[in-house]
């Protein structure tokens, strides 16, 4: 089974007076386990269909399969469910909560389902630890670096435990040795399982030799 | 219930992170509601002050008009009045107003034989013996065993003042000058055997209308008086005063909740951005929306908390500075007040459902119209 399944997806927004398509007709599965990229230019389509692949836009037309559900037709609470118990989802801007520590943003998720258990804090602070964050946990997430930022961001994504993790951008405006890290996560993250799909312009990711495939979007369309 | 207690944790933190419009709010909200509440307050102690101080007051009181003008009453009628069935006493009263000079004011002089419910000092025992209102004995500075000097038909008579009425009482008694009847009468320049009106009290209240019809018949150019009317009549007295005085309040109710309602709607991007997160991280519309009246509804519970206590200590231990003379009037003679606490719980809930529950609506609106938006366009911070 495929962990996500696009058929003839297109996404159409109103800018005005004019109607912009941002997402074109997209057909594609990525397999499970599998460490995607969709690489392109600004402006090409990458983010809207990470956010249509995550439940988080909703397609103009089209079916979206994650894990085998069809979210297109579901109502919203039911896609809520959908990701809330399958995709993890990292936005290029990080998105983290500023006035919350690093803890309370991790752990943001569990809230509506009645607060983080013991365990689940547990492991919300190994996964820290495990990208370098340990000593950061109780700091305000304002006064972490970008890096650090995109490692809590993606700590936050993965809290839940979701099969499927979905990233914009992920090592944007980061240093090499930031990005390495970045990359070196992700493809641990493969290897454990997890299905990783990332949005990016950034060679040093579409490039590395651990990607599984690149998948490359211009104006809203799969070109290879 | 686990559930809304993460999503209570959640909205403190929220409140924390936006401390200065959260205090805004609440201190905002706390000051509406401690104008409707003092309103409200001082309007149920007056009523409550003034039931008590008709615990005494006749069933019937019987005056006789001429002219439709209040006029004397024989005394002699009293007699085939104590006659009637269902009547249990009779008592002829003496009183009347006076202009005072030196207060430039109207006082009310009473012949009164017994305490009924007025005093709280001794009443005169003979004749050249008054007792006075708190509000003129502090404005003529008179103690108990001073003189207080009226002069009727052109010459003053003197009398000893024995007593003085105690705040207590002071929405009935403020203005009161009581003296023996037959003294009351030299005062006022009243014949002897004579009386302003006749108090009567029944062995049942039931029997006030049947009555009434009966004394109008016997006593011609009789007005008779029912004590559950008046009582109404004052009743709505207040409760007009209240009213008034709430409805001038309005206009503060609807500029704090055009306020609020602006700096609710208005999310800024950061908030926008926080519910895209939330959205975003797994919450649901319904979720979003509950952190959002959670965090309305702490605000609006402690702005209503603050504001009541304020009300209170504005009507009760302070004494409603300025807003008292609303609701008693302008009369030269104000009565000094120790306001007792009374308060209606069908009001506070009226109170909290004119300001609470409308401030907790507007506050969810915006909140829903940027959850249910898709959470990408959100971040974007897109409509």
């Amino acid at each position: 089974m495929s962990a996500i399944a696009l058929e003839d997806v297109r996404k159409r927004y109103r800018d005005g007076a004019t109607r912009v398509e941002a997402v074109a007709g997209v057909t594609l599965e990525v397999p499970e386990g599998a460490l995607w990229v969709l690489r392109g230019p600004s402006g090409s389509g990458k983010t809207t269909l990470l956010g249509v692949m995550g439940g988080m836009v909703t397609p103009t037309s089209g079916a979206v399969r994650v894990l085998g559900e069809e979210l297109t037709h579901l109502r919203d609470h039911h896609r809520t469910e959908v990701r809330r118990r399958k995709v993890g989802f990292v936005f290029q801007d990080l998105s983290l909560i500023d006035g919350m520590s690093v803890r309370e943003n991790v752990l943001l998720p569990l809230v509506p389902l009645g607060g983080a258990t013991r365990e689940q804090v547990a492991r919300a602070e190994a996964l820290l630890a495990r990208v370098g964050l340990g000593d950061r946990i109780d700091a305000r997430a304002s006064r972490l670096s970008g890096g650090q930022r995109q490692r809590a961001a993606i700590v936050r994504a993965l809290v839940p435990s979701p099969p499927v993790l979905l990233l914009d951008e992920p090592t944007a405006h980061l240093d090499t040795d930031n990005a390495r890290e970045i990359v070196d996560l992700l493809a641990s993250l493969r290897d454990e399982g997890t299905t990783v799909v990332a949005a990016t312009h950034d060679p040093r990711l579409h490039d590395d030799p651990r990607i599984d495939r690149a998948v490359l979007m211009r104006d809203g369309s799969l070109v290879e | 219930m686990k559930r809304q207690l993460a999503l209570i944790d959640f909205a403190l933190g929220g409140l924390r992170r936006r401390l200065g419009k959260s205090l805004a709010l609440t201190l905002g909200l706390a000051f509406v509601v401690a104008l409707f509440g003092a309103a409200l307050l001082l309007t149920d102690a007056l009523r409550a002050e003034y039931a008590r101080g008709t615990g005494g007051m006749p069933d019937l009181t019987v005056q006789r008009l001429v002219a439709g003008r209040p006029a004397l009453i024989d005394v002699a009628v009293a007699d085939e009045l104590a006659a009637l069935p269902a009547v249990r006493r009779v008592e002829p009263r003496v009183w009347g107003y006076y202009f005072f000079v030196a207060l430039e004011a109207n006082v009310t002089v009473v012949g009164a034989t017994e305490a009924r419910t007025l005093a709280d000092g001794r009443l005169p025992a003979a004749d050249g013996e008054v007792a006075v209102g708190a509000s003129i004995a502090d404005l003529l500075g008179l103690r108990v065993g001073d003189e207080i000097g009226i002069p009727v038909e052109g010459e003053v008579r003197f009398s000893d003042v024995v007593g003085v009425f105690g705040e207590d009482a002071a929405i009935r008694t403020a203005d009161l000058i009581v003296a023996t009847p037959p003294h009351a009468r030299r005062l006022l320049g009243m014949p002897e055997g004579s009386a302003t009106d006749l108090a009567i009290d029944l062995t049942t209240q039931d029997e006030a209308g049947v009555l009434t019809e009966r004394i109008g018949a016997l006593v011609p150019g009789a007005r008779v008086l029912d004590a559950r009317l008046l009582e109404r009549t004052y009743e709505l007295t207040f409760d007009t005063r209240g009213g008034l005085l709430a409805l001038l309040l309005l206009p503060a109710l609807a500029a704090f909740l055009l306020l609020a309602w602006e700096r609710l709607t208005g999310l800024g991007p950061g908030e926008r951005r926080e519910i895209g997160v939330l959205k975003a991280v797994g919450w649901g519309t319904a979720d979003v929306l509950a952190a959002r009246m959670w965090e309305s509804a702490i605000v609006a519970t402690f702005g209503a908390t603050l504001g009541a206590v304020l009300a209170y200590a504005y009507v009760f231990w302070l004494d409603a500075p300025g807003l008292l003379d609303a609701l008693l009037g302008w009369s030269a003679l104000r009565p000094p007040m120790l306001l007792v606490p009374a308060f209606d719980p069908v009001q506070g809930f009226a109170l909290v459902a004119a300001v609470v529950i409308p401030f907790v609506a507007i506050s969810v609106v915006p909140a829903w119209r940027a959850a249910m938006i898709d959470p990408d366009q959100a971040l974007r911070g897109g409509e």
